[in-house]
């Protein structure tokens, strides 16, 4: 059966756990009444920068499983 | 409210002569059928990357997000997050392996995947149907930013929209397409960002703006787990999550964006192209959370407001004077309005035209493509469409934005909705067979067609079931589970925002029905699910 490669499941495993620690940091310490705090985590961490960085290992890590069997 | 300011009219005027400049000159590029459904397959990856963008995130994006932060609060942050992280996501999901497969349309895969061309009829007509929608939403958005911002009769703004969308696909198809979505996707970026950077610095910095939105609306930080939520609709961590879900898969499955990976040079192209998408959406959507969240604020303490001020009141008289659309559609435009500055107006009008425009588009050349080669050529064996696919699409490209106009012209609110469960319906009625088709040997033919006849009627069903009022025999809300009331007795019990419930039924249905039935040939399945996947 076809499966998707381990980077991918890193990526989503990375970005839904980051999500998750997030809401339970916010449902037990209030994280979201720290002044300023949800910008860093919500928009810019889990908006930006998480998915950005997800974007990045699912072309490096293909591409450089390319080149190692000789493609292009 | 403020009149129409120099700085508005020029930078709108110049946009519009932008968009029009690119479109003549990227016809000249066109040399063949190819050419005009998937840009030659030339399209390179910062381009395709920013004409994802524009094209993925519609006027919904613009007007409707951040009104959705302005009424739900920060808990919705979470659903726009997801949306961005849906893109990486696709990237290995569906992406590689389509290009890889390079098709044309977006019927051709589920044709060739389940080795039955009639299946170009059932995801065509989904997926006009979600098509004629879209556009409608698009031209509609388009007129509005006009009608608020530059001050232009809706009738003139809508005409206009969708003349100048119609010069540019006509001429230069997905050529032309992709460069204007591109440059579209620039100028909506920076636009929000500059009215957010400007709400940013009048506030006093990010924690200034945090106090600043807390003192004016102290629920709006608040989760689920505190006494007082936001909204009734944010109210739940089952919402909160709902909301996360709702959108969060349509970029590896919506045609607009699945036809874009069809576009590039390559495999590579494909994938860096959505790291583009990615870094521009994501620059986008914080902007976008940054002015839904101050929004309340800045419109009661703007030039409308003032000691004792209601923002919802405010919208109401902006809805009233102008007439269309409801009233959380002028959210944003009224949060940037406050702002006080023409140059900063002018950007958000070129943007807002920038991004339904480009969906618009983007529709567009889905459908021409589907009714032109899948229809017109492939299973009606028109001779017309055989030999004149460039003509036949033009026609097909300009019926289908008349009749968004003519639907526009007097849009039913009920219309405008709809695009929302459009969205959903795709992804729950053909996205199983996108995904599943890929990544699962097991997947039948029976599974794709049982999905797609019965998603979209239940879906729809389901949908006005929760969304009409109760005298209507509804319940009042899409968000509203709608068996609530049978299951429950309370119409609100459950929140599942646009029915998200529908995308995992979708995909058990066609898990289930692929168990009981007879598997695809063992030549398609190999070449779907084994070739295509392979080192993705």
């Amino acid at each position: 059966m076809p499966w998707p490669p381990k980077v991918f499941w890193v990526g989503v495993v990375v970005y839904y756990g980051f999500t998750a620690l997030c809401w339970i940091a916010e449902a037990t310490a209030g994280i979201n009444h720290i002044v300023g705090l949800p910008f860093w985590y919500a928009a810019f961490l889990g908006s930006f920068v998480i998915p950005l960085v997800m974007s990045v290992i699912y072309f490096y890590f293909p591409e450089k499983a390319e080149e190692a069997r000789g493609g292009a | 409210m403020a009149t129409v300011e120099a700085p508005v009219v020029g930078i709108t005027v110049l946009y519009f002569l932008a968009i029009i400049v690119i479109g003549y000159y990227s016809r000249q590029r066109l040399k063949s059928a190819t050419d005009y459904y998937v840009a030659g397959r030339q399209v390179g990856a910062v381009v395709n990357g920013l004409a994802l963008e524009s094209t993925y995130l519609s006027p919904a994006s613009m007007l409707g997000l951040p009104a959705y932060v302005f009424i739900l609060g920060y808990p919705f942050w979470w659903a726009m997050a997801a949306i961005i992280a849906g893109m990486p996501i696709a990237t290995l999901l569906t992406a590689s392996a389509l290009r890889k497969y390079a098709p044309t349309s977006f019927a051709d895969y589920y044709a060739d995947r389940y080795n039955d061309e009639r299946l170009r009829w059932v995801v065509g007509i989904v997926t006009v149907i979600g098509a004629v929608l879209y556009i409608t939403l698009s031209i509609v958005g388009m007129a509005l930013f006009l009608l608020a911002v530059a001050k232009v009769p809706y009738i003139i703004g809508i005409v206009v929209g969708t003349i100048i969308v119609m010069l540019y696909v006509v001429w230069g198809g997905m050529i032309a397409t992709s460069w204007n979505a591109a440059f579209q996707a620039f100028l909506m970026t920076v636009a929000a960002v500059i009215a957010a950077v400007a709400i940013l610095v009048k506030l006093g910095g990010v924690n200034g703006f945090y106090e600043a939105v807390a003192a004016n609306n102290p629920k709006f930080w608040n989760t689920p787990s505190d006494p007082e939520p936001p909204h009734l609709l944010s109210g739940t961590w089952i919402a909160v999550i709902g909301w996360f879900f709702v959108w969060h898969y349509g970029f590896a499955t919506m045609p607009y964006t699945v036809v874009r990976f069809f576009t590039t040079m390559d495999i590579k192209t494909a994938r860096r192209s959505i790291f583009w998408c990615t870094l521009a959406a994501g620059i986008f959507y914080m902007a976008l959370q940054i002015i839904g969240a101050a929004s309340k604020l800045m419109i009661e303490t703007g030039p409308m407001g003032g000691e004792g001020a209601n923002a919802v009141a405010i919208l109401k008289s902006y809805m009233a004077q102008y007439g269309v659309g409801g009233w959380t559609d002028y959210s944003m435009v009224a949060a940037v309005e406050a702002l006080q500055n023409p140059w900063i107006l002018g950007v958000l009008c070129a943007g807002g035209l920038a991004i339904a425009m480009s969906t618009a588009a983007g529709w567009v050349m889905v459908v021409n493509t589907i009714v032109t080669r899948d229809w017109g050529d492939m299973m009606l064996k028109s001779r017309y469409a055989k030999e004149n696919p460039i003509a036949l699409a033009r026609i097909i490209s300009v019926i289908f934005l008349l009749v968004g106009l003519v639907i526009a012209i007097n849009p039913p609110g009920l219309v405008l909705d709809l695009s929302g469960w459009a969205f959903v319906v795709i992804i729950s009625a053909l996205g199983p067979g996108l995904i599943l088709g890929l990544w699962w040997k097991r997947a039948t033919r029976a599974a794709m067609w049982t999905t797609a006849v019965i998603m979209t009627p239940l879906h729809l069903f389901a949908w006005l079931r929760a969304k009409l009022p109760v005298e209507q025999g509804g319940l009042g809300h899409h968000a509203f589970f709608f068996l609530n009331d049978v299951l429950f007795g309370d119409k609100t019990a459950l929140i599942t925002p646009h029915q998200v419930w529908a995308i995992p039924v979708g995909f058990i249905l066609f898990i289930v029905v692929s168990l009981l039935t007879k598997p695809v040939e063992e030549e398609a399945v190999q070449k779907y699910c084994v070739e295509l996947t392979k080192e993705v």
